[in-house]
């Protein structure tokens, strides 16, 4: 189990950081910004929020974290705006997510790939649901896959990626596991974001959502729509619960979106070393448990090589998953 | 005539837009429409209303001596000098001395120049910087 | 009288000193930032998120503070507009057409208090609106589906014609203009970079700041670099002011055009991606069609005030409800707002009423106090606003193509972008020469990308089938207000031009 020997490395991560932190002390961004590639209310901006606040109340940053929203290529022109622009900038850190991985592995981002930036930390994964409204005649995700596989036409699925992204990739994860012959007939609708998605789920234009729990949640709580699946691979805890994973109704698919950050490649070894640090002394303590309760994150907590090592690691097992799918050669 | 001039150029331009579109380079996994199709549509309609503007110009509009398009060349000129240097030697000296030379083009005296220039400089670095907290371009001096 | 109970709560939240001191700052300076080119609402909020922060304010304080520099930068960006036919920001840029005329008439001082009044009562119903209505207009959202979307934009550019322009032809090619700007970027369906030729600065597209502060400030400022002969400069500008409150007879006439454009409004707000620009647009357009008998509008009509003001504030208040209600921000102002919700640990959506209530309640009373502040603050301050006239354009000028600059590099930090608005600055001057409006081709960049979308997505949920776009009975009624506001003035509009020829007017030459 990876999760077993991810905590071991931690440990040995954990004590190596705070080993650096004497020198990382030193370290105090002047103007500490945070880039949420996407729109605000997605999970880049949940991320660079969440987080910028925490690290704030926690007084592990003085200052406030700027949040600056730059939309667009699923991630690709934060990306290329990093890689190009800011490459040597200190204060800067970015949200990036499992769709990062994803783009980066199907060369999504032209001419850019992961060891451009330099991967800090993740404060979390989230796992991926596949939803319908509440009203919907669909009520397990074998009915769902049932359609699609007899009429691939008959329905649409609406999510917050661009074609081809993770949230697309979820749905051809769960199609492909089910037996859907050629996954590329699925009809997937790409939205800005994971909001506007659940609000067409909403109005009817489309049947089924897939996106992320965080990004489901508040409209499950309103009784406006039924998440008919978690792509995890056990049952979360606590009021997530009731909902039953893909794996018990015989799909085996799962699909966790971890939530991380990223720096520029430039960035000194000072300030890498003391972004880590401030990450990881966030995710140690209670205030973000509490809010990853809430929000229905579950755990994954890897800094600096560990979490450098990770994202190297999923982007090898998209391409391959990509590759079998038949969406890249 | 100048309309029609116009245009022809507003046609060159659908069609050079009409090739930059089908040159647009597809991803592996596509919509039904793409990302061409309306590109494609906008440069049609952009060639069509060119084409009524070609045959039925308006009255020619009132184009301004030589020496006055010289002057407005020589604004733009000072502009994008001043949108490459700002960075360089920073907000306050390069925007008082851009709007110095705005001033001055516009009739202004000697003394009104200087004044116009370093008012409107320290001016907005005190509105934009200093009250609503923009950062702006830090020269060698730090404003 | 639940409701009016909760308000009062509301009310009891917001009236403290320091909850009305923060109301006034953010009125003051949103003002001033609306009317500054360059900073529009959007980025007035976001400048102030960071002070709100430092400031150690609590969830309502924020939000008071931002709203009211919401509500104040939406009355603001009228002020440039009407004495420099420059707009403060995009959804201003329809008060120009006819609140500029208004001032080289010498009219000033009438059109600045008009028009804060016609804010106040748009913005006044549409607080109203989100109060009693929200639930429902929730509901109204929902109702449009990407094709529907698709047909309220193709509506917005089919009624174009006519509304600043006498050729037709111009119009359609501004309009295409713009949209082909907006393709400028990566493409947000796929994510293949279009039409950008390798430069990454245009991957996230051109920002229609730019293209605003460019096409109207700088070609303003060149226009007057043109101009200028000797000393023959300043006189031209030194107008007359005119009163400083609008006579009763102008407020009798433009009540009617004040209370339809505030409804239509506030609609256009409410339908999330349409947003405050397309409430101005469409109450101005749907105004002219509807009360322009005497081809007064464009030339300085009292009600082409009016309409624009009193669509783009209520506009202001209904894009507050998908906000709220569904967490879907329908403007970028709006946008800025959900993300200092989602910071303050409020997650706006459909239980956001029930869970929060001293939040919206807070929020909805200081939008009510922010809104009596605003007049009370633009009315009197008229006077002070005209004296921008009295400045010789030799000092304004200056001034003015400053401040462009400045409001772009403040925000984006790129001298990229500057080069890119003195680009549009040449275009907007050219374009003048050759009287092209100017407005369709920002409605363009504004509105092209989600107009674009919208119609991948109904196309792609409809399995390629392009009849789709007409197959619901909302997407056909648009189409069909679409087809009757593009051919009607067309054929109405040669019909006027035809008996203006047989009045008599002798050079039938003009027209070939």
């Amino acid at each position: 189990m990876t999760f077993k020997a991810t905590r071991i490395a931690l440990a040995a991560a954990l004590i190596g950081a705070s080993a650096m932190g004497a020198s990382a002390q030193e370290f105090t961004p002047e103007a500490p910004e945070c880039i949420a590639p996407a729109n605000p209310g997605g999970g880049w901006d949940f991320t660079c929020r969440q987080v910028g606040k925490s690290l704030q109340d926690q007084g592990l940053l003085s200052k406030t974290m700027q949040v600056v929203n730059l939309a667009g290529g699923g991630g690709g022109v934060a990306y290329a705006e990093v890689v190009n622009k800011r490459n040597d900038s200190d204060d800067l850190i970015v949200a990036a997510s499992s769709a990062t991985a994803t783009r980066l592995a199907q060369g999504a981002y032209p001419g850019n790939t992961m060891d451009q930036v330099r991967w800090l930390a993740s404060v979390g994964a989230d796992y991926g649901v596949i939803a319908v409204a509440a009203d919907s005649k669909i009520s397990t995700l074998p009915d769902l896959l049932d359609m699609i596989k007899n009429d691939p036409t008959s329905v649409s699925v609406a999510g917050g990626s661009a074609v081809g992204g993770w949230d697309h990739l979820k749905v051809l994860i769960a199609a492909n596991a089910y037996g859907v012959e050629d996954v590329r007939k699925v009809k997937y609708i790409a939205f800005d974001g994971g909001g506007e998605a659940v609000t067409q789920l909403l109005a009817g234009s489309v049947q089924a959502f897939t996106g992320d729990l965080s990004e489901a949640k508040g409209f499950v709580d309103s009784g406006d729509i039924k998440v008919i699946a978690v792509l995890s691979p056990e049952r979360l805890d606590g009021e997530f619960a009731d909902f039953p994973t893909a794996k018990e109704q015989g799909v085996d698919a799962i699909g966790a979106n971890w939530r991380g950050f990223y720096g520029p490649g430039n960035m000194s070894d000072e300030a890498y070393d003391g972004w880590v640090k401030k990450i990881s002394d966030l995710y140690a303590s209670d205030e973000w448990k509490e809010v990853m309760a809430t929000n229905g994150l579950a755990p994954l907590d890897l800094q600096g090589a560990e979490f450098e090592q990770f994202v190297s690691d999923s982007i090898t097992q998209i391409q391959t998953i990509s590759r079998e799918i038949g969406i890249i050669k | 005539m100048s309309d029609r001039i116009f245009g022809v150029f507003g046609l060159l331009l659908a069609i050079g837009y009409t090739f930059a579109a089908l040159a647009i380079e597809e991803s592996f996994l596509s919509d039904a429409v793409g990302p061409k199709a309306f590109p494609i549509i906008i440069a049609v309609i952009l060639g069509l209303s060119s084409l009524a503007i070609v045959l039925r110009p308006d009255p020619e509009p009132h184009w301004p001596p030589l020496a006055r398009l010289a002057e407005i060349a020589a604004a733009i000129v000072v502009m994008i000098l001043y949108a490459q240097l700002l960075p360089v030697v920073g907000f306050v000296i390069a925007t008082a001395v851009a709007s110095g030379y705005l001033a001055w083009r516009l009739g202004s005296s000697l003394i009104a120049t200087v004044l116009t220039g370093v008012g409107t400089s320290i001016g907005i670095y005190v509105i934009f910087h200093l009250i609503f907290g923009l950062a702006l371009a830090r020269g060698p001096f730090g404003f | 009288m639940d409701t009016f109970a909760s308000l009062g709560d509301g009310f009891a939240i917001a009236l403290t000193w320091q909850n009305l001191g923060l109301a006034l700052l953010g009125c003051f300076l949103g003002t001033i930032m609306g009317a500054l080119p360059g900073l529009g609402p959007s980025n007035g909020v976001a400048i102030l998120i960071p002070l709100a922060f430092t400031m150690g304010l609590g969830a309502t304080p924020s939000l008071i503070l931002l709203t009211s520099v919401y509500y104040g930068a939406m009355y603001g960006g009228r002020i440039s507009s009407i004495l420099l036919n420059i707009p403060g920001d995009e959804p201003a840029m329809m008060t120009c057409l006819d609140g500029h005329p208004m001032a080289r008439k010498g009219l000033a001082g009438e059109a600045l208090s008009l028009s804060g009044i016609a804010s106040f009562v748009g913005a006044f119903f549409a607080t109203w609106g989100l109060i009693l209505l929200a639930p429902q207009l929730v509901k109204i959202a929902l109702l449009f589906g990407p094709a529907e979307y698709f047909a309220l934009f193709a509506l917005a550019f089919m009624t174009l014609g006519g509304v600043s322009s006498t050729n037709q032809a111009k119009s359609a090619f501004a309009a295409a203009l713009g949209l082909g700007l907006a393709m400028i970027g990566v493409d947000t369906q796929t994510g293949v970079p279009r039409f950008t030729f390798g430069e990454v600065h245009l991957y996230d597209g051109l920002d229609f700041l730019v293209a605003i502060v460019g096409l109207f400030a700088l070609s303003e400022v060149f226009i007057f670099l043109e101009e200028r002969h000797g000393s023959a400069d300043a006189e031209g500008r030194q107008l007359k002011v005119g009163r400083l409150t609008p006579p009763m007879s102008m407020l009798k006439q433009t009540t009617p055009t004040m209370l339809r454009s505030s409804a239509l409004g506030f609609l256009a707000g409410v339908l999330p991606g349409a947003g405050a620009s397309l409430g101005s647009f469409i109450s101005y357009s749907v105004e002219k069609r509807l009360v322009d008998r005497e081809g007064t509008f464009g030339k300085g009509d009292p009600r082409g005030v009016a309409a624009p003001e009193a669509g783009n504030n209520a506009a202001a208040g209904g894009a507050l409800v998908p906000m709220l209600a569904l967490g879907v921000p329908g403007s970028g102002t709006t946008a800025v707002l959900l993300a200092v919700l989602l910071s303050l640990n409020i997650t706006p959506g459909p239980l956001l009423f029930t869970q929060n209530p001293d939040v919206v309640w807070g929020l909805i009373a200081a939008l009510f106090i922010a809104n009596f502040m605003l007049l009370a603050l633009n009315i009197p301050m008229v006077g002070l606003f005209t004296k921008v006239l009295m400045v010789p354009p030799r000092v304004l000028m200056p001034i003015v193509a400053m401040v462009s600059f400045v409001g772009i590099y403040g925000i984006s930090g790129s001298s990229f972008d500057l080069m890119v608005m003195i680009g549009f600055g040449i275009l907007g001057w050219v374009l003048r020469k050759f009287d092209v409006p100017l407005v369709p081709i920002i409605l363009g960049t504004l509105l092209g990308n989600s107009m674009e979308n919208n119609l991948r997505r109904a196309i792609t949920i409809d399995n390629g089938d392009w009849f789709t776009l007409i197959d619901s009975p909302l997407s056909i009624v648009l189409w069909a207000i679409a087809i009757i506001g593009f051919i009607l003035p067309l054929i109405v509009g040669r019909k006027v031009k035809a008996r203006m020829h047989e009045r008599g007017d002798e050079e039938g030459s003009l027209t070939d």
